[in-house]
């Protein structure tokens, strides 16, 4: 009977607090059979079980940290190369896009410097339209270079000159050649260069323009390397290759060494990531929409529960027996 | 400010259906013009820096 | 009976008393007495007017209270249209704004899909025509089918209009293949199975498939053998008089 009618208030009470009913009753059925669990439950040893878990989830991250917290380093900070200086790029700036003009003279320094060595392998002609140079510039570039076809109908590749549609040409056939015309050194493609090493524009600007005269005493560069302190390991294959008025800039722009470089580098990070813009604008885009929406939907959450959170609920019983029971 | 206010309520917000068509018309709408508000955003704070800034120094002499 | 669910429903409402009877000892006795009290109360019938609950958490010299405030001071000085026109509009500035949102998500997934750069760049074949003879064919690679190229003589273009094309098996006119007589230009598959057609050969002097022997006109059309249709005619255009731009 008295077994019935607690599980009769337990399917009474709402989900949420159906566990609550369970145990209550549980409860309820131990507590008059006999006192033992009352004691399983001794403050004793609910301070003693708490007091041992807080110790072991303390210890276990004690332990976690002290195998894996600190850091390991594979070169000492001095192989690991000088920090590159922090520059302020504008072009990096959340709303600020390319110098377009800086990106025309970083490609024509690309092209007249790096471009003997380096491949720009992921930038088709056709990336240049509209960022740098006008459709008729960029045909006339591409067609100065030779691309294979499609087979003829005897099966011969021949040459034909390039389209928009083709890519930048590398300089050499392949990775094999590069290496050999370089004592072994391969030159990496610099289309996504920037993306590609810690430091970013920072790295490349700081590594191009920090040759210094001659490597300091007491530093022994191995043959056919170079001294370069941003470099890690320091030494590079590659040498110092911008110097003033190496280029023309056709806009007349003083070509100094750091003025190249900064160009380049401008147009490398182009060249790494010609979306930018467009991802510069959904994220402007995403953080206004999404600001607004927050305040928003916090407005709404208060207007929502202000009847709830405002109410006050007043039980006055009533006089004169359970009603319950009386309608038993 | 009453006028308005139950103008707008009359005419919008008492029927539900009205009332979302509202919503969803005014999504296309907005899209639209918040597009064209954050483009001329970035055309002023970038000024001088975008291709159609420069183009036309290499257009125009392609030309002549 | 009838008194057994009220002391089952007591008991059950003092176990969560119990549970923290063994939190709190200090609780447990204070409310021992009251628990003994209630049940008096239930079993007399009688209810006592001043009885609450107690919150553990409360102080218990707290003047409890069943007063219910005035909200008075809360009221809106607005009118009821004035807020209700203004929550509307929160609330569906909050679905606007959502919509608009899900929207953009979605159509960039969309778009995500559709061809990329590098193809639509290869999508468009410029071919320089002045480099075709008159009566001569030139096949060229687009989007990677052949595409027939034909340089038309005069003969050739008289030949195709007086074509009594109406009871052809694809009937359609010359006019209707070319933009300009006497240029004509087709995907090079034949519609049968696929296969690439010769040129100038076949029994009505334009292709013919060597494949299953389909033999099409001068202007292209299926004349003979198993070919259903005419040879397709992509998009194309004349940018410049001597130019023409595939796709």
């Amino acid at each position: 009977m008295l077994a019935r009618s607690a599980l009769r208030s337990a399917r009474t009470t709402c989900n949420a607090r159906s566990s609550l009913g369970r145990a209550a009753k549980r409860f309820a059925t131990s507590s008059s059979s006999n006192a033992t669990s009352e004691e399983a439950s001794s403050p004793f040893r609910l301070t003693a079980a708490g007091s041992v878990a807080t110790a072991l989830a303390v210890g276990s991250m004690a332990w976690y940290y002290h195998l894996y917290g600190s850091s390991l380093y594979a070169m000492t900070p001095q192989e690991e190369g000088l920090h590159a200086t922090k520059y302020p790029w504008e072009h990096e700036k959340f709303t600020k896009t390319f110098d377009h003009q800086a990106l025309r003279r970083g490609f024509q320094v690309y092209r007249e410097v790096c471009s003997s060595c380096h491949s720009l392998n992921r930038i088709p002609w056709r990336a240049l339209v509209g960022s740098t140079h006008t459709v008729d510039e960029v045909k006339a570039m591409a067609e100065e270079n030779e691309y294979d076809t499609e087979p003829n109908d005897e099966g011969e590749i021949e040459k034909r000159p390039g389209k928009l549609s083709d890519y930048i040409p590398a300089p050499y056939k392949n990775d094999e050649a590069a290496k050999a015309a370089n004592n072994g050194a391969l030159p990496p493609d610099l289309s996504l260069m920037v993306k590609a090493r810690h430091g970013g524009c920072n790295y490349i600007f700081s590594l191009i323009t920090g040759y210094p005269e001659e490597p300091p005493p007491g530093v022994e560069v191995a043959p056919g390397l170079n001294f370069n302190p941003y470099f890690p390991g320091t030494g590079i294959a590659m040498a110092r290759v911008l110097y003033d008025g190496l280029v023309e800039y056709e806009d007349k722009t003083p070509a100094t060494t750091s003025q190249m470089a900064k160009d380049v580098v401008e147009f490398l990070n182009w060249s790494a990531e010609p979306e930018m813009d467009q991802r510069k604008k959904m994220g402007v885009a995403t953080i206004v929409v999404s600001t607004a929406l927050l305040a928003l939907s916090i407005w709404v959450k208060r207007y929502k529960w202000s009847p709830i959170k405002t109410r006050k609920i007043v039980y006055n019983p009533p006089v004169g027996g359970d009603p319950r029971s009386r309608s038993h | 400010m009453p006028g308005i206010a139950s103008g707008l309520y009359n005419s919008i917000f008492r029927r539900n259906v009205v009332f979302l068509s509202a919503v969803f018309a005014g999504a296309f709408t907005f899209e639209i013009g918040f597009d064209q508000t954050l483009n001329r955003f970035w055309d002023w704070n970038n000024q001088g820096r975008q291709w159609k800034d420069i183009r036309h120094k290499y257009v125009e002499s392609d030309e002549e | 009976m009838a008194p057994l669910p009220s002391r089952a429903s007591t008991l059950l409402r003092t176990c969560p008393r119990r549970l923290l009877q063994c939190l709190n000892p200090a609780f447990a006795t204070s409310q021992q007495r009251r628990t003994k009290a209630d049940v008096v109360e239930r079993s007399s019938g009688q209810y006592d007017q001043t009885a609450r609950f107690e919150s553990p958490f409360k102080n218990k010299n707290d003047n409890p209270t069943t007063k219910i405030p005035s909200f008075a001071n809360y009221m809106s000085k607005k009118g009821e249209t004035n807020n209700k026109t203004f929550q509307y509009f929160m609330v569906g500035g909050m679905g606007l704004l959502t919509a608009a949102g899900a929207k953009a998500t979605v159509q960039d997934f969309l778009v995500n899909m559709s061809a990329s750069a590098d193809v639509l760049a290869q999508a468009k074949v410029e071919i320089d025509l002045a480099a075709i003879p008159e009566g001569k064919n030139v096949i060229i690679k687009w989007r990677g089918k052949p595409v027939f190229i034909r340089h038309r003589t005069a003969d050739e273009i008289q030949e195709a209009e007086d074509t009594k094309w109406e009871n052809l098996r694809d009937p359609q006119p010359d006019s209707d293949r070319v933009k300009k007589p006497e240029w004509l230009i087709m995907l090079g598959v034949c519609t049968h199975l696929g296969c690439v057609p010769i040129g100038e050969s076949g029994d009505f002097g334009g292709w013919f498939c060597p494949c299953h022997g389909s033999h099409y006109d001068i202007s292209g059309r299926a004349r003979k053998g198993p070919a259903p249709l005419n040879l397709a005619v992509p998009e194309y255009d004349f940018p410049e008089d001597e130019k023409v731009v595939i796709g």
